[in-house]
């Protein structure tokens, strides 16, 4: 009968090993705690119930620069209920450090948290590539959306649409995300190499 | 000099070399040059507006394009950026001329250093250009301008934004500039071409008949030279995908000479269309040289995961046993609806049905013998070695579930390599009909005492007996599944086909459930007390039941000799049964070995070797051997399927019933000769009009396997009943029919045919088939 068990056993090692992936869109998210630039610790966990809005982002990216002297993020979050949305950006830039993103949160004015997540393991866990790279994910924890802020690569279209603005929409009216993945443009995050 | 300056030096002076060299053509005028990406002051990319010809005639064709120099270790984007950056861009603005979409050169792929993120652009130099027309009344000079925008990338990124612009005359004839056309011709070399003007063929075979979203794929590109010659080799990366909608991560590796596997993942959200794969496949080494092709084939249909992505996920809730037997019946009583619903079914319920149509396999005519014959085993055992019965259970239970992960290694290999297979596959393979079969004899022998296993009548027997016994029991269990393949069983049909349209953990998983149903009954005898006691007292009446065991066995090699039939015809039928008589020859001669001792007992081993082999490779060949014409079946009228005549049959108003089965499929036949034979149900298809087609599966066909894919299966039987009023949706029948299904299933494809609705028939047609 141990053969038997034995085999029960390895059987359910085969239904049950997980595959690490990237964050995907209708799974749940990868979990992280990280601190940010003044040392306060952010977990995914501690914002359950809340819509999570991820932004990857570098200070030092000419598309991230043109985005926060658009405004964009700023405008994207103004249009949120505070009490159901949280926004947190992550810098997983290599030889980003707290006092960086302290200064650049003070020139641009703006109050979300900025994670520091200079090892890289958070980034590369969600799959980010790019700065910008927006996920979205749901008072579940699940992720609804993966990709760009917008569609607007070069910043030059007159009507762009915001993913982000429309996907958080769509979780509060509790409708399908219109767009759930989108190709996501900018920098490459630059991670520690390895 | 600081170190800052003197790097800066040192860069300025790369772009000295650069413009230097531009400077031995023929002049280029300020306004055609530009540069840009500043990096602290210095650009990092300089653009020339090239065009190939210094006059044009009006009506001429010529080349303008964009030639790019980036410094060292920086880079462009191709119009797939890759992971991150962004599509070089040029737009052009050209009055008295048009201008053409823009050529691409075959990119570089650039990796990060630890391999996270993968780009596609260029380095150094590259010419985007296209063809461009003059006007038939172009007088005076044509203004070419363009606009290029392009991402330029080392480590970080600057975009650059440059404006080109310049005049060429308009003259009586068009006179070339060698150097530019050199340039030119140079860039389109590089541009991959289709291969339909190469010569080359490219055959895509997807592992899957459909996609589905949010789920991975693999598949097989076949990829032939010019008169199927063979492709030169291959260096790095040598594939580009190009951005095809709803799909990620595609990638080729190169599994031999033109065969390339195929990987790639569905987005969640992937829109519902068919997908083409494109992309540049470059050919050739630096040594040799490069070919470009350019990859575009139509990849299979999207099934989006209906409503997946905004549902939350569902814990997956292992359900009872009450619940499961519930929620099975239905499903094999009524008729699957529509595909989707096939392929909705989860992983969890796949698993049950595997473990139960596992257990049900025990009583199919090809697994019963087996059974009957541990059944004997075990009373046997019962008596002798008290202790040992949970043992031989797991052995026998090993055997089983060892033996069906392995044939799960085997199909989920099989499928890398390109092949489809479906359940039942090694029947369509004669040297497996023929290897089973004597093993079949070679056991009916054992049972009549022509030779011992394990026992070899010495005295020592005793003492080797018992691991011997466990080999025994094990290889009782291989047996048990090497016989149960060919009888698909209800529910079998619905898990293995969602595990052949799955990924490799869910094949394995699914058909370990399969080996622990099938083991089941024996589980069951060990871990209920008392049980194994009620088993008969053992006596003579053993030795006889023994023997009549050994019949049943060659009762199913009879049926075997006649799937040979099917295979390889009355020559390949002759074969098999000579050697299944050397088979007979080769254990008798081991038989009598097993009596006598030392250099006699070594020759009568080796003569039995000699035998078996040299019979063997005499007669075991059954290539180019052709099937024996089928005798008219047992169903009345019945015509190959073909699916032309299909939409014939439909378009003329008839309904359709295609019967899928095999030869070797205990199940099919049986469907056969009690149902679609009886005299209700053909007198319901003649008052019908019903065409009857028969698609054959007992060889290998692969339009059968794709038409079964389709409709989330992998093996036979399966039933398809269409309708001339629907003829898109077909009735799939349940695996084991019944003559009333049969008869309600072709009263409802009648009902809906146009010509019978102008009755007055008020049936709804065109949403499946409501059941009454």
């Amino acid at each position: 009968m141990k053969q038997v068990f034995t085999a029960l056993a390895l059987g359910a090692m085969f239904l049950g090993a997980p595959a690490f992936a990237d964050a995907e869109v209708g799974k749940p998210a990868p979990t992280f705690t990280l601190k940010d630039e003044s040392g306060k610790e952010h977990s995914l966990a501690q914002y359950k119930g809340k819509i999570v809005v991820l932004e990857w982002t570098n200070p030092e990216c000419p598309f991230v620069q043109r985005h926060y002297s658009a405004d964009t993020m700023a405008n994207t979050l103004k249009g949120f209920d505070a009490k159901k949305v949280v926004w947190l950006a992550v810098d997983s830039t290599a030889h980003n450090t707290p006092e960086k993103s302290a200064a650049w949160k003070k020139t641009e004015g703006f109050s979300y948290p900025v994670l520091q997540d200079a090892s890289g393991t958070v980034g590369k866990s969600f799959g980010a590539k790019t700065t910008p790279h927006m996920f979205v994910i749901d008072e579940q924890g699940v992720v609804r959306y993966a990709g760009a802020i917008d569609d607007d690569p070069r910043g030059k279209n007159e009507k762009k649409t915001n993913y982000v603005k429309t996907a958080v929409d769509a979780l509060l009216a509790g409708k399908p995300v219109p767009t759930a993945t989108s190709n996501s443009y900018g920098c490459s995050v630059k991670y520690k190499s390895s | 000099m600081t170190r800052q300056q003197s790097k800066r030096l040192g860069r300025a002076g790369v772009v000295g070399v650069v413009l230097m060299a531009s400077v031995a053509w023929a002049q280029l005028p300020p306004s055609a040059v530009a540069t840009g990406a500043p990096d602290e002051g210095d650009p990092r990319i300089e653009a020339a507006l090239l065009v190939d010809a210094t006059q044009v005639k009006p009506g001429d064709t010529f080349r303008v394009g964009v030639r790019f120099r980036m410094d060292p270790g920086w880079h462009v984007y191709w119009k797939n950026p890759g992971d991150s950056g962004l599509e070089t861009e040029v737009t052009w603005d050209t009055p008295g001329s048009t201008v053409g979409p823009l050529q691409w050169p075959y990119p570089h792929t650039f990796r990060t250093s630890d391999g996270f993120i993968v780009t596609h652009g260029y380095d150094g130099e590259v010419l985007l250009f296209a063809q461009a027309r003059a006007a038939e009344n172009a007088t005076g000079q044509l203004q070419l301008s363009a606009a290029a925008n392009a991402l330029v990338c080392e480590v970080h990124c600057i975009p650059a934004e440059l404006m080109l612009t310049r005049n060429v005359p308009v003259g009586p004839e068009t006179l070339r500039d060698a150097d530019a056309t050199h340039a030119f011709d140079a860039a389109q070399a590089k541009v991959p071409r289709p291969t339909a003007d190469t010569g080359h063929t490219v055959q895509l075979a997807l592992d899957s008949k459909q996609l589905t979203a949010g789920q991975e794929f693999t598949g097989t590109l076949t990829v032939t030279g010019p008169k199927g010659a063979a492709l030169p080799a291959l260096e790095g990366d040598f594939f580009t995908p190009e951005r095809i909608a709803g799909v990620a991560d595609v990638s080729l590796t190169s599994v031999g000479s033109g065969r390339f596997k195929l990987k790639g993942k569905m987005e969640p959200d992937a829109p519902g269309s068919e997908p083409r794969l494109a992309g540049v496949l470059r050919l050739g080494t630096a040594a040799s040289g490069y070919q470009a092709l350019s990859v575009d084939v139509p990849m299979a249909p999207v099934m989006p995961v209906g409503g997946a992505v905004a549902a939350a996920p569902v814990a997956v809730k292992p359900p009872s046993v009450k619940d499961s037997i519930a929620a099975v019946k239905p499903v094999a009583v009524a008729p699957v609806a529509a595909p989707a619903a096939e392929s909705s079914v989860s992983l969890g319920l796949a698993l049950l049905f595997a473990f139960f149509g596992g257990a049900l396999l025990n009583l199919m005519p090809c697994v019963f013998p087996v059974l009957a014959l541990k059944a004997y085993g075990f009373t046997r055992m019962v008596q002798n070695e008290h202790g040992r019965v949970g043992a031989h259970a797991a052995a026998y239970a090993g055997g089983i579930i060892g033996s069906m992960l392995l044939l799960a290694g085997t199909v989920l290999g099989v499928r890398a390599g390109g092949a489809s297979v479906g359940w039942g596959f090694q029947f369509q393979e004669p040297l497996f009909v023929a290897a089973v079969s004597a093993v079949l004899v070679a056991f009916a022998l054992n049972l009549f005492g022509v030779f011992n296993v394990g026992l070899d009548g010495t005295a020592l027997a005793g003492k080797v007996d018992q691991s011997h016994g466990l080999m025994h029991s094990v290889g009782e269990g291989v047996l048990a599944v090497v016989l149960a393949t060919p009888c698909s069983a209800p529910l079998l049909g619905t898990a293995v086909g969602f595990a052949f349209a799955a990924g490799p953990l869910t094949v394995l998983a699914v058909f370990f459930a399969l080996g622990l149903g099938l083991a089941l009954p024996f589980c069951v005898l060990v871990l209920v007390p008392g049980l194994a006691k009620k088993l008969p007292k053992p006596g003579a009446w053993m030795e006889r039941f023994k023997q009549v065991l050994g019949f049943a066995l060659l009762a199913t090699t009879v049926w075997l000799v006649w799937v040979m039939g099917g295979l390889a015809g009355v020559d390949g039928m002759a074969r098999l049964l000579a050697f299944l008589v050397a088979v007979g020859l080769g254990t008798w001669l081991y038989g009598q070995s097993q009596t006598q001792e030392g250099g006699r007992r070594f020759a009568s081993v080796a003569l039995a070797a000699v035998v078996l082999v040299g019979a063997g490779v005499a007669s075991l060949r059954f290539d180019g051997l052709a099937p024996e014409a089928r005798a008219s079946s047992s169903v009345a009228r019945t015509q190959p399927w073909d699916p032309a005549a299909v939409t014939a049959a439909l378009e003329a108003g008839q309904p359709v019933f295609i019967d899928f089965t095999a030869d070797w499929c205990l199940t099919c036949k049986f469907n056969e000769r009690t149902v679609l034979s009886r005299e209700e149900v053909r007198a319901a298809f003649t008052e019908n009009q019903v065409a009857f087609f028969v698609a054959d599966w007992t060889r290998r066909d692969a339009r059968i396997t794709a038409k079964l894919a389709e409709h989330g299966r992998a093996g036979v039987p399966m039933y398809l009943v269409l309708s001339p009023g629907a003829p898109d949706k077909p009735e799939v029948l349940s695996e084991l029919l019944t003559t009333d299904l049969v008869v309600d299933a072709v009263k409802r494809a009648a009902e809906c045919s146009p010509a019978r609705r102008k009755n007055g028939s008020n049936v709804v047609c065109a949403v499946g088939f409501p059941r009454p």
